[in-house]
């Protein structure tokens, strides 16, 4: 029973961080490395603005999320945009960008795990299990935000803009549609998503400075088994990673659990390089 | 080629050429001391974790120490000077800190440490060096091991402080004995430490010893340093029957670990060595999450030597929060060091090391001599582990040796009935 | 990967020359900590230099060269400290094992595009990393495998040693780059398919190139095992990988011998640094995008080339 529902969360924060890689990736073909730095600035972010501005907890939260989202949009335009040619280069400046991001928390903050505070400081009974609340609400937090970005991109007029980009660039140019102005718009959303991970899991996982390599390699697996520039498929293959992880934490033992996602990438990768939902094929 | 390329070409070379002049340059700049050898002030190197709390305080009591003794005069009439560098707890890292320290600034000793691995792979660089080392932070038998293996080659190294691991878990197994069980009734107890060298070689110790006095040892796990989540051991350990979870941190997240015990309401009480709960803010900066956890440390303010509460208190107006273990052996050391460099009567390595061999000190946290593999000796008087339980308001109140208590013990909130 | 002219006699002098001078330069400032830094710098080098062998001439990059290197470390610091092996046995047990690990790595993954390829071989070093720290009992865990004890006792000759194989290796793969072998591998960077059609067996000499990249890599990690004298999962980090990419950027992409200019002048100018111990990932970083926007081509090849060129042209 505890594992069906430190599952779901583990699998809710892994599909915001998931949902956010994807989307970029199927909208403008950006393999963002860069990713698990949105993450990570949500979560100090938060701390920031709770301990030294002294913010109340919800509005930390948002600005810090706006912030991030911010921040994302002048990466790409300023770094990333001018190497969109090279798939290879975006990689790498966009590695770069967060060995950057990870130096300047680590010169700023230090290498201690910082505290961020809980939302809810409660402890629920579950179905007879134990759960602290601040793990529930991220469940229903995550849910909410993804519903929301479903809801988005099939009623509005962006959405459907954002849906044409990706199924078919030129096509969408023709049409009228500023590919350059969604792109901004699809990494806000992007790194808000990661950035809301970040503040949802910071009260309970660990903030310091290289939080974000491990979240990089997740959703990357993450969208490389459900397949590049799928959402349902990124949602589904969240799950199952976050559930495959669960399992084996909890049948095995804790350490293993990096593994699982590292070698389904590396399987996937392999065998069908398009995923399960996927597409497009990595060769 | 035109004439605009060539230029070009030209302009990249001599860049080129300007910026390796510069590098050289900066490389062969002269680290030379302007004064003579008599004068020549003592280099202390100070190898240690920076960034964390150990560290910042190993620095603090060193600067302490130096100051003092710089007022008094100095040793034969030298004056003592040091310098840090990063070891962080990466062995890379602190193989270069310890290069940084004995051959770009060339320091005359060595105090500090924390990490067992870190200093074991630093051992043959300092041992290159011909260095004195004295540890205040890792506990590690393997490294004092190598005194006795090699004596040639490894007999700079000693430890002040804190006592090895074996040591600890003896000190573990009697806090079981009578606490735990003696006045708490607990037989059944967990073992739970994170994976590193200094774990390794206490908890067999400390298993071994619980199950002679009697406890029913229900759990032994180690898990990786770096777990941050650890619902799934917390959750083995509740369905494992354990009464009193016995716990050995250092490197781990003890922040995460008190936080996410508290926000799961673990039925199970724990305490042990958990270094990060040494630090004077970690009750208030994870909100008073960590209420009944009982921590060892080597010292309270309390008169366990005549050393003890001054130094606490000196402590105080050199930083806002109270020392953590290191402090006390760094404080020590630089004394230790100067006490031996006067009997010997000269800074020669060898002849230091022969009176260091002979170090009878009155330390702040109890006496400090060495045993034959330069380790710092346990025994009436001498070092051992004090146990604190966080409390309300996030005061720290010594339960157990029974000789020190200054308070009762309390059961975590949601237990109490 | 423009104007690789390889060994001409000019490009043979000049890296003679360079070798002679960086052997004596201990001498002109004596000191410890110099041969220490040259050391690295030099191993660092070897990594590189195998590094572009595969991805500089195929355009494949490989984000999990640290893999390759850790596993020659760790092969040596078994062979010493677990096995009691004398330390010379390391280095070619630390190419073959190497070799081998480029071998099955190589099969599955070399058919994939780029970034895929790129991100594949990540995980790997990931993985491995992660396996070192989860059989701590056998690989000493987070602190690794200490004790192991050196190949030269003396650093000054140890430094020479190590700066010879340096040489060799950048002769050796010079040469091959030049060969036939090095044609074929920029032929698949240049268009796959064309390559096919002529027939060419071009899987077998993906593999071959990582293999033989591998090696290299494995060996620098055995030499940078008895220089360290212990090894620890750090080596297997993708910091590791991304700084011997950097230092391949700066010297120039494809050229075999720039990269060993490239990683003498980061390690160099990383220890200039040295008193902002702390910024030296930062300004690496900056570097690489500095690099990636302004100068794809990299500095030391492209100014060597320029020197040549004066040179050549002086002649009447």
């Amino acid at each position: 029973m505890e594992i069906l529902i430190y599952g779901a969360v583990t699998s809710a924060i892994y599909a915001l961080l998931a949902v956010g890689f994807t989307l970029i990736f199927g909208v403008a073909r950006i393999l963002n490395l860069a990713h698990g730095s949105f993450y990570a600035l949500g979560a100090y972010g938060t701390y920031v603005l709770t301990s030294i501005a002294g913010l109340p907890l919800w509005s930390a939260a948002l600005i810090a999320i706006a912030f991030v989202a911010l921040f994302g949009v002048v990466v790409e335009k300023v770094l990333i945009r001018p190497l969109r040619h090279s798939q290879l280069g975006v990689l790498m400046i966009s590695l770069a960008v967060a060995l950057i991001v990870e130096q300047a928390l680590f010169l700023v903050f230090g290498s201690e795990y910082r505290n961020v505070p809980s939302f809810v400081d409660s402890k629920i009974n579950f179905g007879g299990v134990d759960v602290a609340g601040q793990r529930l609400l991220t469940l229903a937090v995550a849910a909410v935000a993804i519903g929301a970005l479903y809801l988005f991109i099939q009623f509005t007029r962006l959405g459907s803009a954002i849906l044409a980009i990706s199924q078919d660039p030129e096509a969408a140019k023709y049409m009228g549609i500023p590919s350059d102005k969604i792109f901004s718009v699809v990494m806000a959303i992007s790194a808000a998503l990661a950035a809301l991970a970040g503040v949802m899991a910071g009260p309970f996982l660990s903030v310091q400075p290289s939080m974000h390599l491990l979240p990089i390699v997740k959703a990357f697996a993450i969208v490389v088994v459900g397949g590049l520039g799928s959402i349902p498929g990124s949602i589904a293959a969240a799950f199952l990673l976050g559930y495959a992880e669960t399992c084996v934490a909890y049948l095995i033992s804790s350490s293993w659990t990096e593994i699982v996602s590292v070698l389904a990438t590396l399987l996937m990768l392999v065998f069908r390089p398009a995923g399960i939902f996927g597409k497009r094929a990595a060769f | 080629m035109s004439y605009s390329t060539n230029f070009r070409s030209l302009r990249r070379l001599a860049t080129a050429s300007a910026l390796l002049g510069a590098l050289l340059g900066v490389l062969a700049s002269p680290q030379a001391l302007a004064q003579s050898a008599n004068t020549k002030p003592i280099r202390i190197g100070v190898p240690t974790s920076v960034q964390l709390q150990v560290g910042r305080d190993t620095l603090t009591a060193v600067k302490m120490a130096v100051d003092d003794i710089n007022k008094k005069g100095g040793v034969l009439g030298r004056k003592f000077e040091f310098v840090a560098a990063d070891e962080t707890e990466n062995p890379e890292t602190g193989i270069s800190a310890i290069k940084k320290l004995t051959a770009d600034e060339k320091v005359d000793l060595l105090i500090g440490g924390y990490t067992s691995g870190v200093t074991l792979a630093q051992l043959p660089h300092i041992s290159a060096a011909k260095t004195i080392y004295l540890g205040v932070g890792a506990a590690s038998p393997s490294i004092t091991a190598k005194v006795k293996q090699d004596y040639d080659n490894y007999k700079y190294i000693f430890r002040v402080g804190p006592i090895n691991a074996a040591h600890q878990a003896r000190n573990l197994v009697d806090y079981i004995s009578n606490f735990v069980i003696g006045e708490l009734g607990y037989k059944n107890i967990a073992i739970v430490g994170e994976n590193a060298k200094w774990v390794q070689d206490l908890v067999p110790v400390l298993a071994k010893g619980a199950k002679d006095v009697g406890a029913d040892v229900k759990l032994t796990e180690l898990f990786d340093t770096q777990t941050s989540d650890f619902s799934p051991l917390l959750a083995k350990v509740k369905s494992s029957g354990a009464q009193y979870m016995i716990v050995v941190l250092s490197h781990a997240s003890s922040d995460v670990f008190a936080k996410q015990w508290h926000d799961a309401q673990v039925p199970v009480p724990y305490g042990g060595i958990d270094v990060k709960s040494m630090d004077g803010d970690f009750y208030s900066r994870i909100g008073g999450k960590s209420i009944s956890e009982v921590a060892a440390n080597f010292a309270v303010r309390a008169p366990l030597t005549k050393k003890t509460v001054p130094f606490f208190d000196e402590f105080k107006k050199n930083s806002a929060n109270s020392p953590v273990y290191t402090a006390f052996f760094a404080y020590d050391s630089v004394y230790i060091y100067a006490d031996a460099v006067k009997r010997a009567g000269s800074f020669d390595t060898d002849k230091v090391i022969k009176e260091l061999e002979k170090t009878k000190h009155e330390g702040v946290a109890g006496e400090i001599t060495f045993d034959e593999m330069h380790d710092v000796q346990v025994g009436k008087g001498k070092l051992s582990l004090i146990f604190a339980q966080w409390q309300d308001k996030g005061e720290r109140v010594v339960i157990y040796p029974k000789e020190l208590r200054t308070g009762n013990f309390i059961l975590p909130p949601w237990m109490k009935k | 990967m423009k104007a690789f002219r390889g060994l001409d006699n000019f490009s043979v002098t000049g890296g003679l020359v360079a070798l002679v001078l960086l052997g004596f330069l201990p001498t002109l400032f004596p000191g410890k900590y110099l041969i220490g830094v040259l050391t690295v710098a030099a191993i660092y080098g070897i990594w590189s230099v195998s590094w572009d062998f595969m991805s500089g001439l195929t355009g494949r990059e490989n984000f999990g060269h640290s893999l390759f290197i850790g596993v020659g470390a760790y092969t040596a610091g078994f062979l010493n400290v677990q096995f009691g092996w004398g330390p010379w046995w390391s280095l070619p047990a630390s190419m073959v094992v190497a070799a081998f690990f480029g071998l099955i790595l190589g099969f599955p993954t070399l058919r994939l595009r780029g970034p895929y390829f790129a991100l594949a071989m990540l995980s790997a070093a990931v993985i491995m990393q992660r396996l070192m720290l989860i059989f701590w009992e056998f690989t000493g865990g987070e602190e690794g495998i200490q004790d192991i004890t050196p190949l030269i006792k003396d650093p000054l000759h140890y430094y020479w040693f190590v700066l010879a194989l340096l040489g060799a290796i950048t002769w050796f793969l010079a040469w091959m780059a030049r060969s036939r072998w090095g044609l074929i591998l920029r032929a698949i960077r240049g268009d796959e398919a064309t390559c096919l059609a002529a027939g060419l067996p071009i899987t077998t000499y993906k593999i071959a190139s990582l293999i033989i990249s591998a090696a290299f890599a494995g060996l620098g990690g055995a030499l940078y095992a008895h220089y360290q004298l212990q090894v620890s999962p750090q080596l297997f980090a993708v910091v590791t990988s991304i700084t011997i990419i950097t230092m391949v950027y700066v010297g120039g992409m494809g050229t075999i011998f720039g990269p060993v200019g490239g990683a003498l002048l980061l390690t160099l100018m990383t220890e200039g640094l040295r008193n902002f111990g702390e910024w030296r990932l930062m300004v690496y970083s900056l570097l690489l995008i500095f690099i990636l926007f302004f100068l794809p081509n990299g500095i030391v090849a492209p100014t060597w080339n320029k020197i040549r060129n004066l040179f050549s042209q002086e002649r009447p």
